[in-house]
């Protein structure tokens, strides 16, 4: 693992209109070349609306976002070409074909034709997406949009790679490709940032983990270091994670 | 049943108004509240400016027809004329609320009968009816009231029930042909195709009958024409104008014999002929309305089930640049979704088959000296230059594409585009090319009638074009750079984005006001005695100049709208 930072989150902190409280508090972080980043916290506790603003869906109110040495509300365009970003419920256009869909990211991703050709085949292929390729994204399964998502984001074989929930919806071989993908990726000198709710994918997979509770960064690390930092060697992620985020304990 | 039903149609409008959306970001979290007051604002001072309008042409009409004894001819035109538009717009909005609407899939597993669930469906088809139709009937129905010195309390209870009453018939004559079609096209695997074909067939034969009807009717100062056709008696043009539809007859003695019995008598057989026509609805709805639906859940399906193994093989990897890619997707989408081009595209079906009509009806004096005076007109090939240049611009306020090119991403889809690495300013020229090819295109068949009708030069027809291009730019960029500033996003239908965005209003609007400025400017220096050429120049020149502006406001807006823009 490398200590050149591919995404910087310092001080960001977003409140959504008509709300009293901030959905993301002050947060700061970094995720270096290399690594893959587990981003976890119960439900509504502010990681869609973090990873939404570092692929620049949202703007935050403040703080700063740098994605591979480009600042996302300076150089938004920057960023994004060296971000893949697949959301938590791939929504795809239903009514064009699979090819026409990865098509349009790849030429607006500026990926060269016989590049894409290339990728589009070999993620296909991993994804066994391949003979589905043709028909209209209407008639996929949610199984087969999220793998369409991924092969769209990974087309540009991105520096960072954003995701939301991944795991949610692949059948049990697509996870396990898609795990050995992550790693294959972040062996590139790529970054993985994702979030999840499986902790033991977390606790197997990520290099480093993240968790946010009411929008604040509570406990940032490996495993292994939230682990002596609570003096609980036994305890699982699951255990540590219950623990940070109960209910009516402001951390 | 009866409860049951009521609760499903309390949830459909609920749905369709935003009434618990409203409250709860209104109300609660009081987020924006200026924007109930605006849209209230706008939408009241248009409907006033409108209503007044309409009710000072119906008060005008009443006068010279009530001078030869035809007074109730005004109710009979008013009546038809909106009945006429509910079958027009009901057709499309049928096949997208019945078909096409997202809750499908939630109320199809409940235990509802399928005419339940059309019933439900049907209300909110009305209850948006009732939005538009108020604008354009109560303003005739008052001024008719005003005018006629009918009794007061009957007067007004017939007009309510007659209010009430006026689109069920309209839409249901649109809405049987709707679910007979969507039955066949839901066992088809070109299920999108054959309702927009069928939807632009229906327009067409709307619009014929529209046009048959309107030539039976007076004209301001041509009452003198129907005085033969009155001979039988005090307001016997009603009989004549209805003829062709009978509903609007007895709407119109309902109204203009409130508090008689002969009143009585129209408003109970206007009334019977709506309850008829609902019981009939429901009882073909029940029969085929579910076959329709799930005809079409299973050509997705089946789509899916395609046998694998060549589809790769045949799949093409074309290198384009972004605006290209974003402006070929933009137009795919659009033409593959059927509410959308059945709402798009009908002004450019609408107006060939006008023109045809207006071919046709040559005999009648009226067209007929309509004709004769733009034939004869001094410049014809530049006035016809300028006519088609305004057709063009016309399709592109009507057609709603450039004004909902953002909001038809919905909350759903904006992420894809907001997360690729392309400027503002890329993704919005590409949607207002998109736009533009769409319109150029559908404005040809157009161009093509009118040619074979008038026979202008080629320079002319040429000359025309090339304005047209431009013109509908204009307002193409000015339609994306619009939305992108306040789109639609929240929408559960898309027909909601292009039936309920008040941004399409806007670009009539704009549309409506840029034209009447540069039609009155260019008629104002022909009657100054300019060569008429030079206007068709100089108005080209204006248009160059607007689309200049626009561009350097595209450079200099859409990036920070887009950088704006949260979904």
């Amino acid at each position: 693992m490398s200590e050149v930072s591919l995404l910087r989150l310092e001080g960001v902190s977003k409140t959504y209109r008509g709300a009293t409280k901030p959905a993301v508090d002050n947060l700061s972080l970094e995720v270096r070349a290399g690594e893959i980043f587990g981003f976890l916290g119960p439900n509504g506790a502010g990681k869609t609306t973090t990873i939404k603003m570092v692929v620049g869906l949202l703007r935050p109110d403040r703080g700063t976002i740098v994605a591979n040495g480009h600042d996302v509300a300076v150089d938004p365009v920057a960023a994004k070409a060296d971000t893949g970003y697949v959301p938590d419920n791939p929504d795809l256009y239903d009514r064009l074909t699979g090819i026409e869909y990865l098509n349009l990211v790849a030429d607006v991703f500026g990926v060269p034709q016989a590049e894409r050709k290339r990728r589009i085949g070999e993620l296909l292929g991993m994804f066994e997406l391949g003979p589905a390729v043709g028909d209209i994204i209407q008639s996929y399964s949610h199984g087969m949009k999220q793998k369409l998502a991924l092969t769209g984001a990974l087309l540009h074989d991105p520096a960072v790679f954003i995701l939301d929930e991944p795991m949610v919806g692949l059948d049990p071989r697509a996870s396990r490709l898609f795990k050995d993908m992550m790693r294959s990726h972040c062996e590139k000198g790529h970054t993985v940032f994702f979030s999840t709710h499986i902790l033991e994918v977390a606790e197997r997979l990520c290099d480093r983990v993240g968790i946010i509770n009411r929008g604040r960064l509570i406990a940032c690390g490996t495993v292994e270091e939230l682990r002596e930092r609570r003096k609980q060697a036994d305890e699982t992620l699951e255990d540590i994670f219950l623990e940070l985020t109960e209910p009516g304990e402001a951390k | 049943m009866a409860r049951r039903v009521l609760s499903l149609i309390l949830a459909q409008l609920n749905m369709n108004f935003a009434i618990s959306h409203s409250r709860y970001y209104y109300l609660k979290k009081r987020q924006r509240l200026w924007e109930p007051v605006l849209i209230a604002l706008a939408i009241g001072s248009l409907a006033a400016t409108l209503g007044v309008g309409i009710y000072k042409a119906a008060s005008y009409y009443y006068s010279t027809s009530a001078a030869i004894g035809q007074g109730a001819v005004t109710l009979t035109l008013g009546i038809l004329l909106a009945q006429v538009l509910v079958a027009i717009l009901g057709f499309v909005l049928v096949i997208a609320v019945f078909y096409f609407s997202n809750d499908l899939g939630i109320l199809i597993p409940l235990p509802l009968r399928p005419a339940e669930v059309l019933a439900g469906k049907f209300a909110v088809i009305l209850a948006n009816e009732y939005v538009g139709l108020a604008v354009f009937v109560i303003p005739v129905l008052v001024a008719y009231g005003v005018h006629a010195g009918v009794s007061g309390v009957p007067y007004v209870l017939s007009s309510v029930l007659v209010f009430l009453a006026l689109p069920v018939v309209p839409l249901i004559i649109a809405a049987v042909p709707a679910i007979l079609l969507m039955r066949v096209a839901g066992l088809s695997r070109r299920k999108d195709t054959l309702a927009m074909i069928g939807g632009f067939l229906f327009v067409a034969v709307v619009v014929l009958f529209q046009f048959l009807v309107q030539t039976k009717a007076p004209g301001i100062g041509e009452e003198a024409e129907f005085l033969a056709k009155m001979l039988a008696g005090a307001n016997s043009l009603v009989d004549v104008v209805g003829a062709r539809f009978p509903p609007s007859i007895w709407a119109t003695r309902a109204l203009a014999g409130a508090g008689t019995l002969q009143g009585l008598y129209s408003l109970v057989l206007f009334l019977g002929a709506g309850v008829l026509a609902f019981v009939a609805l429901l009882v073909i709805g029940d029969r085929v309305f579910y076959q329709g639906v799930l005809g079409g859940f299973e050509a997705g399906a089946r789509r899916g089930a395609r046998p694998t193994g060549k589809v790769q093989e045949a799949a093409r990897y074309p290198s384009r640049s972004p605006v290209a890619s974003l402006a070929l997707v933009e137009m795919k989408l659009f033409t593959r979704t059927p509410v959308y081009v059945l709402n798009g595209f009908t002004g450019f079906v609408m107006f060939p088959v006008m023109f045809v009509a207006m071919f046709f009806a040559k005999r009648d004096p009226q067209i007929a000296r309509l004709w004769d005076a733009f034939l004869s007109a001094p410049g014809l090939a530049a006035v016809g230059a300028l006519v088609i240049g305004a057709y063009f611009f016309v399709l592109a306020a009507m057609s709603s594409i450039p004004f909902t090119a953002f909001s038809r991403e919905g909350k759903r889809h904006i992420w894809i585009q907001r997360a690729l690495p392309a400027s503002g300013r890329t993704v919005a020229l590409g949607k207002a090319v998109a736009a533009e090819i769409m319109i150029v295109l559908g404005a040809i068949p157009g161009v093509a009638v009118l040619e074979y009708v008038v026979r202008l030069p080629l320079a002319s027809v040429a000359t025309g074009i090339v304005l047209g291009i431009i013109s509908s730019f204009t307002l193409c960029i000015s339609g994306v750079l619009f939305d992108m500033w306040r789109p639609m996003l929240n929408w559960t239908d898309p027909q909601k984005a292009v039936k309920s965005n008040l941004n399409v209003v806007a670009g009539m609007l704009i549309g409506l006001a840029v034209i009447a400025v540069l039609g009155g400017a260019a008629s104002l220096f022909v009657k100054f005695g300019l060569p008429a050429w030079s206007v068709v120049a100089g108005i080209g020149g204006v248009l160059i100049a607007i689309l200049a502006a626009e561009m350097k406001l595209l450079g200099a807006l859409a990036d920070r709208m887009w950088g704006a823009l949260e979904g």
